[in-house]
């Protein structure tokens, strides 16, 4: 089952960060949306539905942002799948494209969480790991020392995925952080749940990012005659529940994510130039890309030290920075991935440019489910 | 003995788990599910197999109160109204086959090792809305025997 391409009009984002209380939810959307409308030449008019992702933002939050975008009236829907939710609001947006229902549409992730999330984030109450005092942090912790002690990776190998993407986040405008970080200081950051630090962990962030799609007749709507990057395809997985006392980094539902996604697009993971991979932290960048089938199993953490997935290596993953340095907003994590992969696809990427760049893949996975492998799982393939 | 539930509006109440279901108080056991049809062992009970996805449900089945700890972390940072530091844990139960996450006490937390023999013991977990002490479970770092 293939569904035709959705093509990418417009991108646009909001630098993400911590902004004042009253920098509200609504004003970080807009902002994105306005940008990404901005960068397709397309009046609010052109737009047929709005598609928002977010996790903390509240009843309507995306009817409150069309309220304030001038869009109005039109269908809205919100979409929480926690840190998949941008990409999931994606993918519903281009099965809409795809089913002829509508011709343009925009899709916007958003999260406002520096004035509402303090210490970190952990499952709803009523997951049984909450009640038992689980916090994300600590799951991937325990992945870590998991990974290290079943193969002989050093703590330098999984920190070096932070000092990667903090050297590419030094040229991405859009980023909360944009300046290197050496191995000393990742190893010596104060504890969060050992053995990751402070530098091992993405930041609680604010920020938006819009991603305005089109069908064939929603480009001619939109006077755009020549190629623009197209979304081939976005897979949508969820964890399934666990049994026995096997590898607790099997990553079953990343390689499952990632079945769907070449299953979707055509495209194979042979033929990828770069990975935007949801580092929320260090180590998830590592088993995640195992789980799909881009490293070795187990050989994940000496490659990433060896500079295989850094600018100029075989694979690229993360020239944004990832989640570790442009922040992560977590309903607008997806969306945010999307723009840098239309971005890499354009050509213009500036000093974090994977030379050649032609087709790219964007992760995210979303949440936690007692007993299963994970909440949400999203691969959106793209190509130019 | 088993640990019967409080009558409404009784104030001579006995403690309860804080789930329905999930662990008995005397003696102190999590329950799990045992599937009759591929002998899968799930905790918490679960209505479907995860394996084999019987038309018939596992079966209600008291855990092994003996685990070792496969993966833990000191949780240095949590959400406001959580006290840290403290350990929490992949504990495997090997007589079930069993993978559950819980906290773990006894040594101090830089002597927590993986491989760790632990066992299941209650501990207070609130209140409930009638007033019942709340009991949930964790483990210990299993004792030597005495001689």
């Amino acid at each position: 089952m293939t569904l035709a391409p959705a093509h990418v009009a417009g991108v646009g984002m909001v630098r993400f960060g911590k902004y004042p209380a009253d920098v509200t939810l609504e004003h970080l959307a807009v902002g994105a949306a306005r940008r990404a409308l901005g960068d397709a030449g397309a009046p609010r008019t052109a737009v047929d539905g709005l598609y928002v992702g977010h996790v903390f933002g509240g009843p309507v939050a995306g009817q409150r942002i069309a309220a304030r975008l001038g869009i109005d009236g039109l269908p809205v829907s919100n979409h929480e799948n926690y840190c998949a939710s941008g990409a999931t609001a994606l993918r519903e947006a281009w099965v809409a494209l795809a089913a002829g229902l509508h011709d343009v549409v925009l899709v916007v992730g958003v999260e406002k969480m520096t004035d509402r999330v303090a210490g970190g984030v952990r499952p709803d109450p009523g997951d049984l790991d909450a009640a038992v005092g689980y916090v994300m942090a600590a799951g991937h912790a325990m992945s870590a020392r998991r990974y290290m002690a079943d193969h002989g990776a050093t703590r330098e190998q999984v920190a070096a995925v932070a000092v990667k993407n903090h050297a590419h986040s030094v040229h991405n405008p859009y980023a909360q952080y944009q300046r290197p970080i050496t191995l000393e200081q990742v190893l010596g950051a104060r504890p969060i749940a050992e053995p990751l630090g402070l530098l091992d962990c993405s930041p609680i962030s604010d920020g938006a990012a819009a991603v305005l799609l089109a069908g064939p007749a929603g480009l001619r709507r939109l006077g755009i005659d020549d190629p623009v990057p197209r979304v081939l395809g976005v897979g949508l997985v969820s964890g399934s529940v666990q049994s026995g006392t096997g590898d607790l980094n099997a990553e079953e539902v990343s390689r499952r994510a990632g079945a769907e996604a070449w299953k979707l697009s055509g495209v194979g993971p042979e033929d990828l130039d770069l990975v935007e991979m949801h580092d929320c932290f260090t180590i998830a960048e590592i088993v995640r890309l195992e789980g799909l089938g881009l490293l070795p199993h187990g050989g994940g953490a000496a490659l990433t030290a060896e500079g295989h997935t850094t600018l100029g290596g075989r694979l690229p993953v993360n020239p944004s920075g990832g989640l570790l340095s442009r922040g992560h907003p977590v309903g607008a994590t997806g969306a945010a991935q999307v723009c840098e992969l239309t971005w890499q696809l354009r050509g213009v990427a500036g000093g974090r440019q994977v030379d050649g760049a032609r087709t790219g893949l964007a992760y995210c996975k979303g949440g936690t489910v007692n007993g299963t492998d994970g909440g949400s799982v999203t691969t959106v393939v793209m190509a130019r | 003995m088993p640990c019967p539930a409080s009558p409404p509006g009784d104030p001579q109440h006995v403690a309860r788990p804080f789930r329905e279901g999930l662990l008995s108080l005397d003696p102190p056991h999590l329950i799990g599910a045992r599937c009759g049809a591929c002998g899968v062992t799930t905790f918490p009970a679960r209505d479907v197999c995860p394996s084999c996805r019987a038309e018939d449900a596992p079966a209600p089945t008291a855990l092994s109160t003996e685990g070792r700890v496969h993966s833990f972390t000191v949780v240095r940072q949590a959400p406001a109204g959580t006290p840290v530091p403290y350990v929490l844990a992949w504990i495997d139960l090997p007589a079930d086959d069993v993978r559950l996450m819980a906290q773990v006490v006894g040594p101090a937390p830089e002597d927590v090792v993986l491989g760790l023999p632990v066992t299941l013991e209650l501990v207070p977990f609130g209140t409930g809305d009638d007033g019942v002490e709340l009991l949930g479970h964790r483990f210990r770092a299993t004792q030597e025997a005495p001689a």
